[in-house]
């Protein structure tokens, strides 16, 4: 299946961005506009996740390897290029009557891997903890991972799994004891009637600016990486991902945070 | 043998009209041989597609490492589905314990106890259930019981209980009318012997009627199993998708059909192997059942 990827292409009307599925809806959708804009030119996007991302800008089958994770150690001083598309924060969310309303890193480490499991011994009420989990194959986990899990501390098998933002959202808004995670975005939806709260975490209130200014702990930075700085139709492409249009739109509705807002402080 | 004499005098006279009738009842049966042949067909490449894809995982995983396996975590390489297969069963199990009291009862409802125009009503309303999308299921059991069990059990309410009592009302219409089908087989005369010698209504029911007709309700109750455990999209809103162990009414698990759909999307690899190896093992299940129904339908004959 890779050897299609093998066939040269001609970088200067073809560009290919591979990587993170996350990254993937604002990949597409400003690949769209941008193929709109410039009729002559196309943009293949896929995403076969993270690392697929940046092993194919390594390797060159990919001019823009998109990853919505940060380089590892043995990435790092290979020539990779990483151009911050948006950021996005990780809330953690509780019902409205629990009267917890801030939690260490810790402390959320312990929540989730199941060793705390009374809301007592967080200063709460008297009352089971329901760990409300997202599926693997999620984003938000993977990223809600790396910021809090450790390799010693895994997620409790015992957590619900549910397979998307809202059910987390709404299964935690009903049940008292639930405490889950979703995107910042999400916490307050223009059309929910149930409300959620979310925590602060290390004492930091989870807002578009405290994720902005990294200031919120489990945030991630979504990336585009290029082989060296990007060149031609791959740095047009970038240009216009980064330009107001992209950011104010199509980021800002995939429940993002704007590279632009930090850029500008 | 004597009476198919006639029969294939009748049928060597055909032979006899226009050459026009010949062709045209030829294809009929060529077309309506290949209506059978599709069905056919399509379950032969259903199984050797699913077998096929399965396959690796004797040489990946191991056979008994898959099947009796504890963990299932594909993230950390463990593939062991006993959890899974547990969870199937005992989503399937609860809800069949629930649902065949209620769907018998419907039956001889139905069948022994209903006037015309109460049946006329009753029926209908029985059927309807069955011709409901089971995502509503899911989403009635999510919104309205979930809740609930949820303060009953002192959980968020996903688990099994949440499950058993949706599935056991989707399993009813299935359950209920096969058993009235095997109740109304039943000859009148028996029922009639049965008031002749003083029996009361209720007797005649449970000493008489059902006894006789234990075969084909046996066979409801197992096709109605089948519905239950290839349900997917109301089990996977419902249980709440932990691969563990049963720990509880109210604590969550998961099931073969929930965990192929949850994970189906974005496995790769042995994972995706593994995934098709539970299909195959839901497969032999829901073979092992239908079998079970042709051999009872055997003994009934």
């Amino acid at each position: 299946m890779l050897s299609g990827c093998d066939r040269s292409h001609d970088s200067a009307t073809q560009l290919i961005v591979t990587g993170s599925t996350t990254i993937l809806p604002i990949a597409e959708q400003a690949g769209e506009g941008f193929v709109r804009a410039s009729p002559d030119t196309s943009v293949l996007v896929s995403g076969l996740g993270s690392s697929a991302g940046i092993e194919a800008v390594m390797t060159g089958t990919s001019e823009i390897g998109s990853s919505s994770r940060d380089l590892k150690a043995e990435e790092e001083g290979l020539g990779l290029v990483d151009t911050p598309i948006a950021f996005d924060g990780i809330a953690v969310i509780v019902n409205p009557t629990n009267p917890v309303s801030d939690l260490t890193v810790e402390q959320l480490r312990a929540v989730f891997s199941g060793q705390i499991t009374n809301w007592r011994q967080l200063g709460g009420e008297d009352r089971g903890i329901d760990l409300v989990n997202r599926d693997e194959a999620s984003g938000t986990r993977e990223a809600f991972k790396k910021a809090v899990m450790s390799d010693d501390a895994r997620f409790d098998s015992s957590a619900v799994v549910l397979p998307g933002t809202g059910q987390v959202r709404d299964v935690v808004s009903r049940s008292k004891g639930a405490i889950g995670y979703i995107s910042v975005g999400f916490v307050e939806p223009r059309f929910a009637s149930r409300r959620v709260k979310a925590l602060s975490v290390n004492g930091v209130v989870p807002t578009e600016e405290t994720v902005t200014t990294q200031e919120y702990p489990i945030a991630r930075t979504l990336h585009f990486f290029t082989k060296g700085e990007p060149t031609g139709l791959a740095a047009r492409y970038i240009a216009y991902v980064l330009s107001d249009e992209v950011q104010q739109g199509v980021v800002v509705d995939a429940g993002f945070v704007p590279v632009s807002e930090r850029n500008g402080q | 043998m004597t009476s198919e004499q006639p029969q294939a005098l009748v049928k060597g006279e055909l032979t006899l009209v226009s050459r026009e009738t010949q062709v045209k009842e030829w294809l009929l049966a060529a077309l309506f041989f290949s209506c059978a042949f599709v069905a056919v067909l399509g379950v032969a490449l259903i199984f050797a597609f699913v077998g096929w894809k399965a396959w690796p995982i004797l040489s990946d995983v191991g056979l008994s490492e898959f099947l009796l396996g504890r963990v299932w975590a594909p993230s950390d390489g463990s593939y062991g589905i006993l959890a899974l297969i547990q969870g199937s069963f005992v989503v399937t199990l609860g809800a069949l314990a629930l649902g065949t009291p209620l769907a018998v009862g419907t039956a001889v409802f139905l069948s022994e106890i209903a006037s015309p125009g109460m049946r006329s009503v009753v029926r209908p309303a029985v059927e309807l259930l069955a011709g409901i999308p089971s995502v509503v299921y899911g989403f009635f059991g999510v919104v309205l019981l979930r809740p609930i069990i949820g303060e009953l059990t002192g959980s968020v309410g996903f688990g099994p209980l949440t499950a058993w009592i949706v599935l056991a009302i989707m399993i009813v219409p299935t359950i209920a009318a096969l058993s009235e089908d095997a109740l109304n087989s039943i000859p009148m005369g028996i029922r009639e012997a049965s008031y002749a010698m003083g029996a009361t209504q209720w007797q005649t029911i449970y000493k008489v009627v059902v006894p006789a007709a234990k075969i084909g309700i046996i066979d409801a109750i197992i096709l109605g199993m089948g519905r239950a455990i290839g349900e997917t999209m109301a089990v996977l809103m419902l249980v709440g998708n932990a691969p563990q162990f049963f720990a509880g009414v109210g604590e969550p698990i998961s099931t073969l059909t929930s965990q192929i759909v949850m994970d189906m999307g974005y496995s790769t690899g042995t994972h995706r192997t593994a995934l098709f190896g539970m299909a195959a093992i839901l497969f032999v299940i829901s073979m092992s059942l239908v079998l079970a129904v042709r051999l009872l339908s055997k003994l009934r004959d």
